[in-house]
């Protein structure tokens, strides 16, 4: 009962890093990308402690604690790139606020 | 006692991702699928942690896996929040229902 339930749940994860991989292909910005990637690596941080749940070794919690470092800081580093690409309507307006 | 409590935690992690998963593909916009990943999946890969933690007892895991889940708890809302920020920044258009009525009429 217990290891039809783990596997269950290993498919249901691998259908979730699917729907983030449908994300990943027909998201209209580039924004909805960086979204399904960190929806992957989430997904694939659940995986793991899945597979300590069903082995039931307590091998893997480095692991879990990698890849959410990992997947944190991939996000943080592909959104600075973009600000860094488009500086936004922001900056202008402040820019001409200041000599008023 | 110990497996019950493991399996209503997983089962309710699980369907939480799930939620997140139909709600990153059904949702008609890009603000709309970021809510759906910076609360569903955060309360479903915490449940998910704490179920492994039950399961394993203090002996064997120690400390790692509550840091694990507070890492998670903290970044998920973070990276949603930086993602949103810089959605705005970009001028994404919002979800406009009107359109989506008159696209539903249509077909």
């Amino acid at each position: 009962m217990i290891e039809l339930i783990h596997t269950v749940a290993l498919f249901i994860l691998a259908g979730t890093a699917l729907c983030g991989v449908y994300r990943l292909f027909f998201g209209p910005s580039r924004v909805d990308r960086i979204l399904s990637f960190d929806m992957i690596a989430i997904s694939v941080v659940a995986m793991i402690s899945e597979l300590s749940l069903m082995g039931r070794t307590p091998e893997f919690l480095e692991l879990i604690l990698v890849f959410s470092l990992l997947g944190f800081f991939g996000t943080v580093m592909l959104v600075f790139y973009e600000h860094k690409s488009h500086p936004g309507p922001e900056k202008e307006t402040k820019k001409e606020e200041k000599p008023q | 006692m110990r497996d019950i409590i493991v399996i209503i935690l997983q089962i309710a992690g699980l369907l939480l991702i799930v939620v997140a998963g139909v709600g990153l593909i059904r949702l008609p916009d890009f603000y709309c699928r970021s809510h759906a990943l910076g609360k569903a999946m955060a309360l479903g890969i915490v449940l998910l942690l704490t179920a492994l933690w039950v399961h394993l007892g203090f002996d064997a895991a120690g400390m790692i896996l509550p840091l694990a889940f507070l890492f998670q708890l903290i970044t998920i809302p973070v990276a949603s929040h930086l993602l949103c920020q810089l959605a705005r920044r970009k001028n994404i258009p919002t979800f406009d229902p009107a359109k989506q009525k008159n696209t539903k009429k249509e077909t």
